[in-house]
């Protein structure tokens, strides 16, 4: 009855919980570790969803107890920004 | 350059801007929605007087306040990062770079999800997506559905989605997991309904007298839920039933139910299917502050407010000059206090713009009273602690800006 | 057409009448109101799917209907990624739902490598592309 069907965590990269707890559990990662190692946070939303979740997988799994810092970096862009957007300096001044 | 530039056009960022508008502040608010009010927009309950709170109404009073003021709002715009420059900050948006002196972030909060199997199958939608598809775009979000997490939030919209005709089969728990532990264990689902007990009635008045009574009581009254829940407005919901599945191929066709423990663990040989056209997702709010990370702004956890806070103090200005912050980025509570805050942020501004009298010290020191007012008028609280929370994050402001 | 409108409401009353507006979904002509978002308009027909996921082909739709999670991105008048939840419906909108894209970089288990030169790039673009128009 348990563990059959798959938990999505992150919903943009398709990461399952499954792979995010043997990922903490076998390599006792940081937030940040376990976002390189399988992607969980790095899709198109920028980890607005998952992050709570992620948070909760590494408390639970490391006793990680919150910080002064957010546990995972937050980096700009937070909005998926086109090529196009970034090159050209735009300036509004009204 | 603009004086202020406002990042939310919800209830703080609205209410500041008319604070800054009065004092004659040029003010640019912007916000990624098509439409201003930001979560105004959906709500709707009725007040102990009898009065209905419609979220479109106050949005709109508002925003008629802004107007009659020439307050420039612009919708559709998104801000992906920000820096801060020698005399303020540049603001990267999807429609070009805004620079403006002083900074309000009032982005409002997030929703925190609650997994379970198939939750990304179309027709999953989070609680708020329902609030705002029946109230806002009057379309119903399906004919039959159920609400996965019991919290004053999804309670207080599934009672909006019964106003609009949709039936509303039942509230359940999302089956424990690793992440849904807050709100798949009925025991701590039961505490953290205390705050909303006055609104349901008698059956459920009945069990909440037990609630006050701490663990003992509280556990009794979880080991003796009724089976078939407790109806508020006519909807079952339920304590000791947990949601383990969604099943579909295109979209969701039905859910799988179990009966579960007082500790919230799978009773096998329960399962039930209930068919359902939509189902909902409440995981509860958290303070959506990711533009105040980037600027390098510091945080604090502090679980009475609902995560991850910026650092701010009572004026809701921040340890970096000349950025604000005001409404539920601070914590996470009703659009009241959202609204008071975001007067108070307005007035802070425009005293940091270098108005010095001794009328904008007392309209100040009212928009503080204010918020506390509406901090303790609320008929619904987020989170009981909400008041040590606060408290918490005064000092931890003290402490960074005097060391 | 359009079963799922609220048009009277207890407490806010009845929907006042709007412009109808016509657009495609996928090559299938549909109408929503004055108003509208892409999303809502399109739940408002009865549909939910907006797309698939690029890489597994699961099929997505709305999920926060507040610009959040972008779930709802789909393409309009030929612009990708565009959330179908912040964006209006306008006349004539031509609106596609997400698709499956190949995934030649990605390997299967142990005897498969990364592609080393472009032509064995391309041979699995080829293969990968089939199997999604296969699932």
């Amino acid at each position: 009855m348990k563990g059959l069907e798959k938990i999505i965590i992150c919903r943009c990269e398709e990461v399952d919980l499954e792979e995010i707890r043997q990922t903490v559990s076998q390599y006792g990662s940081s937030a940040r570790e376990t976002k390189l190692r399988t992607r969980a946070g790095m899709g198109y939303c920028g980890g607005r969803i998952c992050r709570p979740m992620l948070d909760a997988i590494l408390k639970k799994i490391m006793g990680d107890k919150p910080q002064d810092q957010i546990p995972l970096k937050i980096q700009p862009p937070v909005r998926p920004v086109t090529l196009a957007r970034l090159g050209d300096g735009l300036h509004h001044d009204d | 350059m603009h004086d202020v530039l406002i990042i939310g056009a919800g209830p703080a960022g609205l209410a500041a801007a008319i604070a800054c508008r009065e004092w004659e502040l040029n003010v640019l608010v912007i916000d990624e929605f098509p439409q201003p009010g930001g979560r105004l927009l959906g709500q709707l309950h009725q007040e102990p007087s009898g009065r209905w709170w419609n979220g479109i109404d106050e949005a709109r009073n508002l925003l008629d306040k802004a107007n009659d003021l020439d307050t420039k709002i612009r919708c559709g715009v998104s801000a992906y990062h920000i820096e801060k420059v020698d005399h303020g900050f540049k603001v990267h948006t999807n429609q070009g770079v805004y620079e403006a002196t002083n900074l309000l972030i009032a982005t409002g909060a997030a929703e925190s999800a609650v997994p379970i199997p198939g939750w990304t199958l179309p027709g999953v939608i989070s609680i708020g997506a329902a609030q705002v598809m029946t109230n806002v775009y009057r379309v119903r979000v399906g004919h039959k559905g159920i609400i996965v997490g019991v919290n004053v939030l999804s309670v207080a919209i599934a009672r909006e989605l019964q106003l609009a005709g949709v039936e509303v089969h039942s509230m359940a728990l999302p089956a424990l997991n690793l992440v849904n532990e807050e709100h798949g264990h009925p025991k701590k689902v039961m505490d953290r309904l205390l705050p909303i007990a006055h609104l349901a009635p008698s059956a459920w008045v009945r069990l909440g007298r037990y609630f006050a009574r701490g663990t003992w009581a509280r556990n009794l009254a979880v080991r003796f839920y009724p089976r078939q829940g407790v109806k508020i407005w006519g909807i079952p919901i339920h304590l000791r039933k947990a949601v383990t599945k969604i099943n579909g191929n295109d979209q969701v066709e039905s859910v799988t139910v179990c009966d579960i423990t007082p500790d919230g663990d799978l009773i096998p040989g329960t399962e039930q299917t209930i068919s359902v056209d939509f189902v909902c997702i409440a995981g509860g709010l958290y303070p959506l502050a990711e533009l105040a990370a980037v600027l390098g702004c510091p945080f604090r956890y502090i679980e009475e407010l609902g995560g991850y806070v910026p650092v701010h103090n009572e004026q809701m200005e921040t340890p970096l000059d000349g950025l604000f912050v005001a409404g539920n980025i601070t914590g996470i509570e009703n659009a009241k206090v959202a609204r008071a805050q975001g007067t108070l942020a307005g007035l802070s501004i425009v005293k940091r713009m270098g108005q010095v009298t001794g009328e904008l010290e007392e309209m100040i020191d009212d928009a503080k009273e204010r918020v506390q007012r509406e901090r303790e008028e609320a008929i619904i609280q987020f989170h009981p602690g909400i008041q040590q929370g606060r408290i918490k994050m005064e000092a931890v402001y003290k402490k960074i800006c005097t060391t | 057409m359009m079963t799922n409108r609220i048009v009277n409401h207890p407490v806010l009353g009845k929907l006042e009448e709007r412009k109808v507006i016509q657009f495609t979904f996928d090559g299938k002509q549909f109408s929503g109101c004055e108003g509208d978002t892409v999303a809502s308009a399109l739940w408002a027909n009865g549909v939910k799917k907006l797309r698939v996921h690029e890489e597994s082909g699961q099929p997505r739709g709305l999920y926060c209907n507040i610009g959040h999670c972008f779930e709802c991105r789909v393409t309009v008048n030929g612009q990708p990624g565009v959330r179908a939840c912040l964006t209006k419906i306008e006349e004539n909108m031509v609106i596609e739902s997400g698709k499956q894209l190949p995934t030649p970089l990605k390997t299967k288990g142990p005897g498969d490598h990364l592609p080393r030169t472009y032509a064995e790039y391309a041979t699995k673009a080829e293969t990968s592309e089939e199997e999604n128009s296969r699932a």
